[in-house]
């Protein structure tokens, strides 16, 4: 039986019964692999922002300035002290890339459905189409992305990877075994080399969900990121995986669920490293 | 001296087949919102796509490949006047547009005949989902085309290799 309270963050994971006495106290935000699956039918009341279109940057491979993600929030009736109930698709990836994003930004107002969209939907409660419209909300642009404190950027990780200091590598096995450079079923999206970052630990972001969706319990979880590749909670850590979608999930298990204050998503991940000239690769 | 001949920026018109230019139409005719709409529309319709009791076709192309989420199976049946028929089957996980476009491409090229499928340009596919869509998952709105026009070329290449050891 999985006790919500003993994950470190316990309020930052709601469950469906939550969302729906308290959903008109938050917002509830849908972010999915899936571009048109919003607009197939939503949880009523929650607004939806897409990973590419809404939170990077159009042009360079980065995030959106501080002014663009206050104009974002505005719109979308978001002010600085306004809740944010994450969910989607492909067990909350998305929404867990979206609330580290927001995260970037400094929100601090945080929540993750647990289960996500799949498990909403599997428990019978209701969709719309209807999107809503809320009043203009007032959200200064903040004074600085926090991209030191939970983002890694490639020569980070390079330095990482140099003082074998912990590295997680949240791909399949094939990826990281470099027999395939892409997940299995998905897009090859333009890597030109196999293998993994030297010293990364191999835990694939599945392991730390269950099959409905839901995240580990606190104690398998622990048994997994501490018992079998030796985490601790001092430890300066780094997760990655190929676009830095899948490290976003492993990236709230490691801060939210088992409490670790220093980790950092390395969002460049494969598809940076595995193409850039000269960096170093291991296989196994 | 005669006049100088007009210089021609004339651009070569590709002529869709009939039923898919009504439905490229249709879609340039709407605002994104109610083209979103539309393409969900279409996605629900992708059911109706698919292989029915009894029927049999010529030829069958069944896989999960790296392109798509599920799998997805293409059934062809060519008729006597050389004319196409499409079913397509699609895993629950496959994304939806793709579904839409399996809708769509079922509907517009029914009964092309597989020449013509074979040399359609691609350039229709951002005139119906939107630049938009295509932009953000441009993965993802070509690939039904794409296996469509794969188990066309594979049924030409055995008529073809028939035909020479005919």
């Amino acid at each position: 039986m999985n006790d919500p309270k003993q994950y470190a963050h316990p309020e930052v994971l709601v469950s469906a019964d939550w969302l729906a006495e308290h959903g008109n106290e938050v917002r509830i935000i849908e972010s999915n692999e899936d571009v048109l699956l919003y607009d197939t039918g939503h949880i009523p009341g929650a607004v939806h922002i897409d990973w590419r279109e809404d939170l990077q940057d159009h042009v360079i491979r980065d995030y959106i300035s501080p002014e663009a993600f206050a104009a974002m929030c505005e719109r979308n009736g978001i002010a600085p002290d306004t809740t944010c109930v994450f969910y989607g698709d492909k067990s909350n990836w998305w929404a867990c890339y979206a609330l580290w994003a927001f995260r970037l930004f400094g929100h601090e107002k945080v929540k993750i459905l647990n289960g996500g969209r799949d498990k909403w939907i599997a428990e019978g409660r209701p969709l719309t189409r209807e999107k809503p419209s809320y009043p203009h909300a007032k959200y200064p642009a903040p004074a600085r992305r926090h991209d030191d404190d939970i983002r890694a950027f490639y020569d980070e990780a390079l330095a990482h990877s140099r003082a074998k200091k912990p590295m997680v590598d949240v791909r399949s096995p094939g990826e990281y075994k470099g027999d395939i450079t892409h997940m299995p079923e998905y897009p090859q999206e333009g890597v030109l080399r196999g293998g993994h970052i030297p010293g990364a630990k191999s835990v694939p972001w599945k392991r730390a969900a269950n099959d409905d969706g839901t995240f580990k319990s606190a104690e398998d979880l622990r048994k997994i990121y501490e018992g079998e590749i030796g985490l601790k909670k001092e430890d300066d850590i780094v997760a990655y995986c190929r676009i830095g979608e899948r490290s976003s999930h492993t990236w709230f298990v490691l801060s939210y669920l088992l409490g670790y204050p220093t980790v950092r998503n390395y969002d460049g991940s494969w598809t940076e490293w595995g193409n850039r000239v000269r960096s170093p690769i291991e296989r196994s | 001296m005669g006049q100088p001949r007009p210089v021609s920026h004339r651009t070569e018109l590709v002529s869709y087949p009939k039923k898919l230019e009504g439905i490229i139409g249709l879609f340039e005719s709407l605002p994104e919102e109610e083209r979103r709409g539309l393409l969900i529309d279409y996605a629900e319709g992708a059911a109706r796509c698919q292989p029915r009791e009894g029927e049999a076709f010529d030829l069958e192309d069944i896989r999960k490949d790296e392109e798509c989420t599920d799998t997805v199976g293409v059934f062809l049946k060519v008729d006597d006047e050389e004319r196409a028929h499409f079913r397509i089957a699609l895993g629950p996980q496959v994304q939806t547009l793709t579904k839409a476009m399996t809708s769509i491409l079922c509907k517009g090229l029914e009964n092309c005949t597989l020449p013509e499928i074979f040399d359609l340009p691609a350039d229709f596919v951002p005139k119906i989902v939107g630049g938009q869509l295509v932009r953000i998952r441009s993965q993802t709105v070509y690939y039904i085309l794409t296996r469509i026009k794969s188990i066309c070329k594979v049924y030409m290449n055995r008529q073809r290799a028939a035909r020479l050891t005919a």
